[in-house]
């Protein structure tokens, strides 16, 4: 099965959102099943949908090819945190 | 004019005040996220319908589409897109979920 490190995922991330600061926890010891945190201050002003559609469009690569599986995310700004 | 698939999603989203498109049924879904998307509404204690559309490419496609959403499941409460439990365990956790409900239900 083809799967995604916690570093590639953050480098998809990163040319979206430079400043973001990526945690990865893998929910299953299988890579398969990600939960994704995500710090930055590109989310300022957005509601959570488009938050995450903006990291949907961010992973859209490893996401069609099946590289990520299951992913639970969540996205807020520095002052959220 | 809307495609005849769109105008079937729009007739759905409608007839439901809490709508699910997920993968599987009730009885047996079959993704964790659509299991616990009805777990998140049992909380809650009103009707809600799952449609499967896993068995619907066409359906998937046009629903991606129409939400600008790429996951499944899909949740609509009252006409309303909210994406996922990602978006309303959050809601959920500021008290937003049950007027929210409330309000759809006219109660």
């Amino acid at each position: 099965m083809l799967v995604i490190t916690p570093d590639v995922l953050t480098d998809y991330i990163l040319k979206s959102l430079p400043d973001a600061v990526v945690t990865v926890t893998d929910r299953t010891g299988t890579m398969d099943h990600l939960m994704v945190v995500i710090v930055s201050e590109g989310f300022q002003g957005k509601n959570l949908l488009d938050r995450h559609r903006m990291i949907y469009q961010a992973l859209d690569t490893p996401m069609k090819d099946g590289r990520i599986h299951a992913l639970e995310l969540t996205a807020r700004t520095r002052d959220e945190a | 004019m809307a495609e005849p698939i769109e105008e079937e999603i729009q007739k759905e989203v409608r007839a439901h005040k809490i709508l699910i498109y997920g993968k599987g049924t009730e009885q047996m879904p079959m993704c964790g996220f659509t299991r616990e998307t009805m777990q998140f509404f049992d909380r809650y204690g009103y009707p809600y319908e799952l449609i499967d559309v896993l068995s619907q490419p066409a359906k998937r496609e046009a629903l991606t589409k129409m939400t600008n959403w790429p996951t499944l499941p899909k949740v609509f409460i009252d006409g309303t897109f909210y994406g996922d439990t990602d978006i309303l365990d959050p809601m959920a956790t500021k008290g937003e979920i049950e007027p929210l409900l409330k309000k759809a239900f006219g109660k």
